[in-house]
């Protein structure tokens, strides 16, 4: 197959678990030149205590069942789990279920993570993905169980 | 379900099952006897051409190695795993790191080996999301004053050896479709020899020769799809078993060659009476097997070349039709082995699926093949055929299900990282081994570009005694475990064998050590701050005294499966694997050069 046709297969993967892919092209972030960008590259520390102003990102299917179950399946079929491990425990990427997170945990920082990609090799999974598909990914991950965060390992 | 048995004390863990088996003492003296020089020098990643990674020094021999101690020790900077080896020509030894590949040369005749020069290459940190198993380099290659090495990103650069100035640098693989280059190049004559990683990601494997004087890309010889990919011209080609055209496309339904695999991120050896140059393929992908129906050729397999155009002149199949991520890129060690009475030119190769091959190295035939390790998913080697004798219980695919139980694990009998040490002395190869178990539920992967290709959940499992790793020696020519040393932890560790008779190895939870060649008693042992997961190599100094240097700095496929034993990300914190609980408490992440002497 070519590229071009498999990236056909992702993006059919990605509408006939989403529904509409039309909706997918409308609902991505369009900046333009005099909007800064809606992403928190991640916590920042904010000289004199103000943060930059910036459109708000938010996240249409917060908390929706049915959205996690699209983000399972979704994280599976588009090869996420070949990085992050199975249950997005971890592999050759960062554990996903740690309740700890290198960019934030806030819904539209894991967005942006997965939207424009991350440094040290997350692709940006934007143009395959669209918006709606990713926030389902992000309801998915926010719905794994998160350990309690126990920052203690023993052996006796 | 916690089946590791690894609580028992270090020193019990450490014992030595000595197989009371006689050496092949008679057959040693029918051995090529080395040259009598011995230089001192470690020039390329297994110190010779052969592969062999022995060497002539006997100031280290099995009466003092118990006096070894620790004399000269330096931090990389770098916490990725340190596989690979470093170099030593002309009294400087060169290291290699892990992602960013520093280079660094180390002034051997000064007190405390001070850096003559480092080199810090750029290389794109989105390597490291598409290397498969962490930030790994094989180590370099020196030949005529210049040290040539891949980067992690798909480039090879050739550096000036005495002022490390940069020569040249070029792009060989595209980290964009999945490739990263971790491994450590063969230069022949005038040609680098280098190939890709990526059986992750669905690349279409190869190797390429790039001019060793310029840099320039000569040619480039795939290892999958049909003979214009494969450089088989008519007449060039002759497999010892199977003939037709374009085996390397027609043994993949639907054309899944395309997305084959089959990359090259081991060793290369040569042999300048044939002039052939041997490197083993690794998986097809992806590793659900009912996604490429076939025999997937020439994936885990051994090809043989011709360094100068590269036309293939013979390949061998370890495992057709992979069902369990059996890369062959472990190391073609070129020997003299007696078989069943008669000295053979030959090819020893310890592979992932648990046997040790013995090829003829002029055709590829194969003349033995017996199980170093724990393996059940075939029987035995049929030498006729040259195929596996398959038990179908074992065999995967998503119709399949979960299999259980299947031995060795996708991380192999043996890590091709962890290469072999063969004494023609004594005419015995060490390896390092593995002791476990998987099952293997394959399921369906999606072709996407740049991202992992692979199909399967695979648990591990602790093999039969409990113990996960081991250090072996073998006679190759008899299929024979003469003795074996049981490791708690599975072993990633090259091999070196000297002509002292002494074998040194690391160990996954930290120890060097080295051990007698003829009864696998440990002489020495050292705890070296981190795993060992590099190749010992062992030099004359300038003052004249023999040393034995290692890397420490766990990784490789350690960074993915034992979580815990990194301590580098607090945004990264994961539990421990289930069949190793105890490995991070034994070691973390560190990349620290050693070197050992009396």
């Amino acid at each position: 197959m070519t590229t071009t046709s498999l990236l056909k297969v992702a993006g059919v993967i990605g509408c006939a678990v989403l529904g509409s892919c039309a909706r997918q092209q409308a609902a991505a972030p369009a900046p333009s030149p005099a909007t800064p960008p809606a992403i928190h590259y991640e916590a920042h520390i904010y000289p004199g205590g103000r943060q930059p102003d910036g459109p708000a990102l938010s996240n249409p299917v917060r908390g929706d069942a049915n959205a996690a179950k699209n983000g399972a399946l979704l994280f599976t079929a588009m090869n996420c789990d070949g990085c992050h491990g199975g249950d997005a425990g971890g592999w050759v990427g960062p554990s996903l279920a740690d309740g700890r997170w290198r960019y934030g945990g806030a819904d539209e920082e894991i967005f942006s993570s997965i939207y424009f990609g991350r440094p040290k090799g997350m692709p940006a999974f934007g143009t395959v993905l669209g918006a709606p598909a990713i926030w389902n990914i992000v309801v998915y991950l926010k719905s794994l169980p998160a350990p309690p965060d126990v920052p203690t390992e023993t052996w006796e | 379900m916690n089946r590791n048995e690894s609580r028992r004390p270090l020193v019990t863990l450490a014992c030595i099952a000595c197989l009371a088996v006689a050496l092949p003492g008679a057959e040693a003296s029918a051995a090529p006897q080395p040259a009598a020089q011995e230089d001192g020098q470690w020039p390329m990643p297994a110190k010779d051409y052969a592969a062999t990674r022995y060497s002539k020094l006997t100031q280290i021999t099995r009466a003092n190695a118990a006096g070894l101690r620790p004399v000269w020790t330096f931090s990389t900077g770098v916490l990725g795993g340190h596989e690979g080896q470093p170099l030593v020509v002309n009294n400087t030894m060169y290291v290699v790191t892990p992602w960013p590949n520093v280079l660094y040369a180390f002034d051997l005749t000064k007190e405390g080996y001070p850096l003559r020069w480092k080199y810090r290459p750029t290389v794109d940190p989105n390597a490291l999301g598409i290397a498969c198993c962490d930030s790994v380099n094989r180590g370099a290659f020196y030949a005529d004053g210049r040290i040539f090495y891949n980067l992690l990103d798909g480039h090879t650069v050739a550096i000036d050896a005495q002022t490390g100035r940069e020569i040249w640098k070029t792009r060989i693989a595209d980290v964009a479709a999945g490739e990263t280059t971790p491994m450590a190049p063969l230069v022949v004559k005038d040609r680098v020899i280098v190939g890709a990683s990526g059986g992750e990601f669905g690349i279409d494997g190869w190797v390429k020769a790039l001019d060793a004087a310029s840099g320039k890309i000569v040619w480039t010889g795939h290892n999958i799809g049909p003979d214009t990919d494969m450089l088989i011209h008519p007449d060039s080609f002759k497999a010892p078993y199977g003939e037709g055209a374009d085996q390397g496309a027609n043994t993949w339904r639907d054309a899944s060659w395309k997305t084959g695999g089959a990359p090259v991120w081991g060793w290369i050896s040569y042999d300048p009476d044939l002039d052939l140059i041997f490197y083993g393929t690794g998986n097809p992908s992806p590793y659900n097997p009912e996604q490429r129906a076939g025999d997937n050729k020439w994936s885990n397999s051994v090809l043989a070349r011709r360094p100068g155009d590269g036309t293939l002149v013979w390949a061998y199949q370890f495992t057709p039709h992979d069902n369990w991520d059996y890369d062959s890129t472990g190391a073609m060690v070129l020997a003299d082995v007696k078989v069943d009475g008669h000295a053979v030119k030959a090819l020893v190769h310890f592979d992932k699926n648990g046997f040790a091959y013995v090829l003829e190295r002029q055709t590829g035939k194969l003349l033995k093949a017996g199980s170093f390790a724990t393996l059940n998913w075939a029987t035995a080697i049929d030498l006729a055929s040259g195929r596996p004798m398959l038990d179908p219980s074992k065999q995967t695919g998503i119709s399949k299900g979960n299999v259980k139980g299947i031995c060795p694990s996708l991380e192999g009998g043996v890590s091709p990282a962890s290469p072999p040490a063969y004494s023609p002395r004594l005419g015995l190869f060490y390896t390092s081994a593995n002791n476990f178990c998987m099952d293997y539920q394959a399921t369906r992967s999606s072709y996407l570009k740049g991202t992992p290709y692979i199909g399967v959940n695979s648990p591990y499992i602790a093999g039969p005694g409990g113990h996960l790793g081991a250090l072996i020696a073998w006679d190759a020519g008899a299929a024979r475990k003469v003795w074996e040393i049981d490791e708690p932890f599975p072993s990633w560790s090259g091999v070196l064998a000297t002509a002292g008779d002494v074998v040194f190895y690391g160990t996954l939870d930290g120890w060097f050590k080295s051990v007698d060649a003829t009864t696998g008693k440990v002489l020495s042992k050292f705890k070296v701050g981190s795993g060992v997961v590099g190749n010992p190599i062992t030099f004359r100094g300038p003052d004249g005294k023999q040393y034995v240097c290692v890397y420490a700095g766990i990784g490789g496929d350690w960074a993915l499966l034992a979580g815990d034993t990194r301590s580098d990300d607090p945004a990264d914190v994961r539990p421990p694997i289930d069949f190793m609980k105890q490995i991070a408490r034994h070691t973390s992440q560190g990349g620290m050069i050693w070197i050992f002497g009396l």
